[in-house]
């Protein structure tokens, strides 16, 4: 009932969520959106995950597009106050509904995932977008799945002789994005970093997870745009995502030997520098309870 | 109006003691279903109910019940108000402590009960309300639509772990717990666990398919056995056996 009603102020009043949405800038030609290091709620309209462009000569690369339509919509009136060239490609990163659920928007332009990314959103998009309405309400109303229509392969990717590098890992999910633009030496890292905010781990595969990063440590960056929270300029933020998912891991494997309930692992001590990464109670929480079944599953 | 409806009714159920700390439409059926007339009390102070602070996964909601403080329990049953299936577990708690430990189904946003009776026949009853989106209980088992399943079914794995003078034992079993209320699935599920020293038996717990698929559990017991071993049984008469 309390959503018929607020449908029906949304459809009378044109009521849409006021994003208020910055561009910060990362280099003379690309910028980024932070998401607040909050989780999904009403009172922000699900923006809790960055978004990045890039100005080539004639075209904008647009690298993820958020949790709903109308941030997404939000964000290409933004980007036209930057620069007067179109949107002509757009990057999604990985399946997780904040960095796709943007998408519809951008229909009628070359969208690139990878085939894992495609056929992730193409057989759960729906079911995203009406968990997603049950977390933010009025503002996810609008909003519809749509997977991309390019595969995303490893490799050189050049779009209107703009020049990227894409390379395909894993960890964060089954198949994470990472895009190096040796121009501007940024680094894109998607949610295989988040910065000084608690990692979320619905599907990661934490091992995984930290050879990857690893691997990160060697690209010779000058900036590195994470998934969530704000840019940095060194390779500690790496360090300190793999210091997490060590820790993480490491007390997953010791409460099995010690044959602890998920409970037990909560009540237990955790170092003072990831208590104050934001929302690492629930993060923490989630995190011991989706991962524990099956690291219990090997003794 | 409703509301005042409830409220008279919360009310008159209530004694001197301690209220119904979460009210529901179900409870007081479901309470006098399960143990008739016999007298209850609310003591969520005897009775540690630990439930995840949101649970994501409504197939797979871990729960954990320890109510050690109430020294002389009998019995242990525990069930959600708003569960198709509302029972979960019933189990003795004279050689088992009054402990549990196992992932659980929610339809819904619901109320979690223990109800552990003492020597003296009242009953305790616990509360925690378990918050979540809901959808466990219709949805039909994943391990039951994998083609492979019949080769795992009824694999069993366990430990039994020794601290502090308690034995606890860890056990779990491959088995897909379908609950039957999809149409075109047959219930089939864990119906009985029981717990044996060499042959005798320790104690036989009831399970029902509110119990998520490839079910975990924990157990304890201050008592030492030297030959532990645990047999699961489904409804459909197949029996597996765990050796530690
Ligand atoms: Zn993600």
């Amino acid at each position: 009932m309390k959503k018929l009603i607020s449908l029906t102020t949304l459809t009378v009043c044109g009521f849409a969520f006021e994003f208020d949405l910055k561009p910060i800038k990362v280099s003379e030609n690309s910028y980024y959106f932070e998401g607040k290091k909050e989780y999904f709620s009403p009172s922000n309209g699900g923006d809790i995950s960055n978004s990045a462009f890039i100005i080539t000569k004639d075209s904008v690369i647009l690298i993820d597009t958020g949790s709903t339509v109308e941030y997404a919509k939000q964000l290409k009136e933004k980007i036209k106050t930057i620069t007067n060239k179109p949107i002509k490609y757009v990057i999604n990163t990985h399946h997780h509904p904040d960095h796709f659920l943007g998408n519809y928007v951008f229909k009628n332009v070359n969208i690139y995932g990878t085939t894992y990314t495609l056929n992730e959103i193409k057989s759960h998009g729906e079911l995203y977008v009406s968990n997603m309405a049950n977390l933010i309400e009025d503002t996810a109303y609008t909003t519809k799945s749509l997977s991309p229509n390019k595969v995303l392969k490893e490799g050189t990717l050049k779009l209107n002789n703009y020049e990227l590098e894409v390379y395909l890992y894993d960890g964060h999910t089954k198949s994470d994005v990472v895009i190096f633009d040796k121009n501007t030496k940024t680094l894109y890292t998607s949610d295989l970093i988040f910065n000084q905010r608690a990692l979320a781990t619905p599907h990661a595969d934490l091992q995984k997870w930290i050879k990857t990063l690893e691997k990160l440590k060697k690209f010779d960056f000058k900036t590195l745009v994470p998934g969530h929270g704000a840019v940095a300029y060194s390779k500690n933020v790496i360090d300190e995502n793999i210091n997490y998912l060590t820790f993480l891991d490491n007390r997953l494997k010791n409460s099995v030997e010690e044959g602890l309930d998920t409970f037990e692992i909560l009540s237990l001590d955790v170092p003072n520098e990831f208590k104050n990464y934001s929302l690492f109670t629930q993060e923490y929480e989630r995190s011991i309870i989706n991962l524990y079944p099956s690291y219990e599953k090997k003794f | 109006m409703k509301h005042i409806f409830f409220f008279i009714l919360v009310f008159l159920a209530t004694t001197a003691s301690a209220k119904n700390p979460i009210i529901s439409p179900t409870f007081d059926d479901l309470v006098k279903s399960i143990i008739g007339e016999e007298e209850y009390i609310f003591d969520d102070k005897n009775i540690t109910i630990k439930v995840p602070s949101f649970a994501d996964n409504p197939v797979q909601v871990p729960i954990y019940v320890d109510a050690t403080k109430i020294k002389d329990a009998k019995r242990l049953i525990i069930f959600a108000d708003l569960n198709p299936i509302a029972q979960i577990v019933d189990m003795p708690t004279t050689k088992l402590l009054p402990i549990f430990s196992s992932n659980i189904k929610v339809a819904q946003e619901t109320p979690l009960r223990a109800l552990v009776q003492d020597s003296s026949g009242l009953w305790h009853v616990g509360s925690a309300n378990i918050h979540s989106n809901g959808g466990g209980c219709d949805i039909s088992s994943q391990a039951s639509q994998n083609s492979e399943f019949s080769k795992f079914l009824g694999q069993t794995k366990g430990q039994v772990f020794d601290k502090k003078g308690i034995t606890r034992i860890k056990a779990s079993v491959f088995h897909p717990m379908e609950t039957g209320l999809i149409f075109g699935n047959t219930k089939f599920f864990v119906d009985t666990i029981l717990i044996k020293d060499g042959n005798s038996l320790i104690d036989e717990i009831k399970l029902t398919p509110a119990i998520s698929e490839n079910p975990r559990f924990i157990f304890e017991t201050k008592n030492k056995y030297t030959n532990l071993n645990i047999l699961f049984k489904d409804n459909d008469a197949n029996s597996f056996e765990l050796k530690f």
